[in-house]
C-alpha cells in the first residue's frame, strides 16, 4: 500500500488481571471499511476502547492520522477526528433523537449553537432518522437507537470510525439498512467494524482481521481468507470425528473443514470456513458448544 | 391579495412583520406568532417572499427550520437555563445521572428526618453529622461506568473528562450544600453553629473525588465516609460537648484537609481522562446468550 495508514499499531497488550485480553497485537487500518471477526471473548472489545482512547494499553503504543494518544496533547487531537459506538451504547432515554446527539455534539466541543444544530441534523439526516428527530429515545426501535449512535459517532465527520457489533439485536432488515449506511461512511474515511457475523464482512468490507483469544489469526482481504479454506472443506454423510468442525447443512450432509481425508468430496470454500480455519480449536470448540 | 386564503388560521401576517422577520429582526413574542404562522399559511409564505430577496428568505427558513427541530428542552433544562446557565452546560446537567428529582427528594426526606431528630433530642449533632455525607454521596452518584449510560461516548470526546466531572461536580454540590442550607434555616436556635457542617462537606467530597482517582468510584467514597463516621464515633466517646470537628479548630482543620484534597485532585486530573479497563462493563448478557 502506498497511503499512509489511518491507524498503525504494535505490541498492543491489555490485562484484567490474569491472562491478556489482547496479548501483543499489530494494527495497520486504512480507508475503507475493516471488519473485526472474532467469537465473544476473542478481545474486539478491548482492542476497540484501546484504539479508541478508553482505555490506554498496558503495553504498546500506537499512533491515529500520525497523533500519539499516548500524550494528553496526543489523546486530545485523536479524539478530535474519531468516532466510536461502542458495545451496547447507552442513553437518556428522556432525551430526544436531537437532544441525545446534540448532547454528544457538545461533548465533542461544538460551540457555536447554530453550527452545532445544522451538524446534529446533517448526521441524523446521513442515517436516515430526520422524521424521528423529535421522539424521546426511549419510544425508538433498536435499530434506530443504533442508528441515534451511529449519528452520534459521525458528528465532526471523523478520519477513523470505529464500530463495536453494530449490528447484534437487529432483525435481518434493519441490518440491511445499517450496512448501507455504513458502507456510505465508509467511502472517505477508515472505519473498523467488530463482528462475529461473516455475512457483515462479506457485504461491507475491503479488508478482515480475525482475532481469537486476544492474537490476531489473520490479516487480508476476505477473498484471501475464503482462500485458505480451498482444498479444506468437504462433504460427508455422517459427521467426520477427523474434522475440525463439522455441522448439518440444509440438504441433510455435513460439511466438515479441517485436513480431509483421502478420497473426500470437496466443496467450495466459503468465507465462514476461511474463518473457522483460522480460529485455533479451543475457539471453534467454544463456539459450537 | 393579502386577503385570500386564510388557510384556516383566520389572520395575515403584517406586511411590514415580514419584512422584519426577512430582516430577522422580529422580536419576541410577535416573532413566534409569525414563525407558527408562517407554517401553515402558504400566502404569507408567498408574501413573505415577495418582501424579501431570496437570500434573506433562505436564511429566514434555516432558522425557523432550526427552531422547529431544537430539542425543547426538558423542565430542568429549561429551568437552568433561566437561571442563567449557558445552554450547551445545561444540556450537560440535564445529562447527569444524579441530578433528578428522585434523588433531590431522597435528600430531602433524610433532611427532613435529621432536622426532626434535633429537635427531638436537643443536639444538632446526628444533623452535623449526616449533613457532609450527602454531598459526598451526590457527586461519587454523578458520573461513572456504573452510573452515567453513555460514560464511553463521553469518555473518548475532546472534551476533558475533569472538565465534564467538575461542571456535575459543581451542579450536585450546589443543589445539595443548597438543600443542606434550607435545612440549617430550619434549625435557628443554633446560630452559625448549624453551619458547621458546610466545611466538613466540602473536606469530604474532594477526598473521596481524589481518591477516587486512585481507589475507583465505590471504594473511595465508602472508604471517605466510613473515616468520617468512626472519626465521630470515637470524637463521642469522649464526651465532649461539641465535637471536635464542629468547633473551631475542627473547622480549621476540615478547610486545611479541603485544600490539600483539591490540589491533589487538580494534580490528579489526567487520570479522568481514560478510564481502567477492568472498570468499563463486560458485555456478559450477550455472553450467555451466545
Ligand atoms: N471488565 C472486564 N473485567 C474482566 N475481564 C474482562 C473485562 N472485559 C473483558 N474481559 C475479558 O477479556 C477478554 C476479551 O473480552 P472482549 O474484549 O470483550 O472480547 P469480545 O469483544 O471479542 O467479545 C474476555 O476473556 C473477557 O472475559
Ligand atoms: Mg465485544
Amino acid at each position: 500500500m502506498t497511503t499512509r495508514p489511518t491507524v498503525s499499531g504494535s505490541g498492543l497488550t491489555v490485562r484484567y488481571g490474569g491472562s491478556p485480553a489482547l496479548d501483543n497485537v499489530s494494527v495497520r487500518l486504512q480507508e475503507g471499511v475493516t471488519g473485526l471477526l472474532g467469537p465473544n471473548g476473542a478481545g474486539k472489545t478491548t482492542l476497540l476502547r484501546v484504539l479508541a482512547t478508553a482505555v490506554p494499553p498496558d503495553r504498546g503504543a500506537f499512533t491515529v492520522l500520525g497523533h500519539d494518544p499516548g500524550t494528553g496533547a496526543g489523546r486530545q487531537e485523536v479524539r478530535r477526528r474519531l468516532g466510536y459506538l461502542p458495545q451496547n451504547p447507552g442513553f437518556h432515554p428522556d432525551f430526544t433523537a436531537f437532544a441525545f446527539v446534540d448532547y454528544v455534539a457538545i461533548l465533542k466541543e461544538f460551540a457555536d449553537r447554530s453550527a452545532r444544530h445544522r451538524e446534529v441534523r446533517r448526521v441524523l439526516d446521513a442515517v436516515n432518522l430526520s422524521e424521528v428527530r423529535g421522539k424521546r429515545i426511549k419510544r425508538l426501535s433498536g435499530g434506530m437507537r443504533q442508528r441515534v449512535a451511529l449519528a452520534a459517532a459521525l458528528l465532526g465527520d471523523p478520519g477513523l470510525l470505529l464500530l463495536d457489533e453494530p449490528t447484534v439485536g437487529l432483525d435481518p432488515e434493519q441490518r440491511m439498512q445499517f450496512r448501507e449506511v455504513i458502507a456510505e461512511a465508509g467511502r472517505h474515511r477508515t472505519v473498523l467494524l467488530s463482528t462475529h457475523q461473516t455475512e457483515d464482512v462479506a457485504m461491507l468490507c475491503q479488508r478482515v482481521i480475525v482475532m481469537a483469544q486476544g492474537h490476531v489469526r489473520f490479516e487480508g482481504t476476505p477473498a484471501e481468507l475464503t482462500a485458505r479454506a480451498a482444498g479444506r472443506v468437504w462433504s460427508s454423510t455422517e459427521r467426520d470425528p477427523q474434522a475440525r468442525a463439522g455441522w448439518r447443512t440444509g440438504l441433510g450432509t455435513f460439511r466438515n473443514v479441517g485436513d480431509p481425508p483421502q478420497g473426500a468430496d470437496l466443496l467450495e470454500p466459503t468465507l465462514e470456513d476461511g474463518y473457522l480455519l483460522a480460529l485455533d480449536a479451543q475457539s471453534v470448540e467454544a463456539m459450537s458448544a | 391579495m393579502r386577503d385570500t386564503g386564510h388557510d384556516g388560521t383566520g389572520w395575515h401576517a403584517d406586511t411590514d412583520d415580514l419584512r422584519a422577520y426577512a430582516r430577522g429582526e422580529l422580536e419576541a413574542p410577535r416573532l413566534w406568532s409569525v414563525d407558527t404562522h408562517l407554517l401553515a399559511c402558504a400566502p404569507c409564505r408567498l408574501a413573505l417572499a415577495e418582501a424579501t430577496d431570496s437570500r434573506a428568505l433562505d436564511l429566514g427558513w434555516e432558522r425557523l427550520d432550526a427552531e422547529l427541530d431544537a430539542p425543547r428542552p426538558g423542565v430542568f433544562e429549561a429551568l437552568l437555563m433561566r437561571c442563567g446557565v449557558a445552554d450547551h452546560t445545561a444540556r450537560l446537567l440535564a445529562a447527569t445521572p444524579v441530578l433528578r428529582a428522585s434523588w433531590l427528594g431522597a435528600v430531602l426526606l433524610v433532611l427532613l428526618m435529621t432536622v426532626i431528630s434535633v429537635y427531638t433530642v436537643h443536639s444538632p449533632s446526628l444533623f452535623l453529622a449526616l449533613a457532609p455525607l450527602l454531598p459526598l454521596a451526590g457527586v461519587a452518584l454523578s458520573y461513572g461506568p456504573a452510573l452515567d449510560p453513555t460514560y464511553e461516548m463521553a469518555l473518548v470526546a475532546p472534551l476533558h473528562g475533569f472538565r465534564l466531572l467538575m461542571i456535575r461536580t459543581v451542579a450536585v454540590l450546589v443543589a445539595s450544600l443548597g438543600l443542606n442550607g434550607l435545612a440549617s434555616l430550619a434549625l435557628p436556635g443554633y446560630g452559625l453553629r448549624a453551619l458547621a457542617w458546610l466545611l466538613p462537606a466540602l473536606a469530604l467530597t474532594a477526598t473521596g473525588l481524589a481518591l477516587t482517582a486512585r481507589l475507583g468510584q465505590v471504594t473511595a467514597p465508602a472508604l471517605v465516609s466510613g473515616a468520617w463516621i468512626a472519626l465521630l464515633a470515637a470524637a463521642a466517646a469522649t464526651g465532649h460537648k461539641t465535637l471536635p470537628p464542629f468547633t473551631g479548630v475542627g473547622q480549621g482543620v476540615a478547610a486545611l484537609v479541603a485544600v490539600i484534597a483539591a490540589v491533589l485532585l487538580h494534580r490528579l486530573r489526567d487520570r479522568f481522562d481514560t478510564a481502567s479497563a477492568p472498570s468499563l462493563p463486560t458485555d456478559l448478557a450477550h455472553r450467555s446468550v451466545a
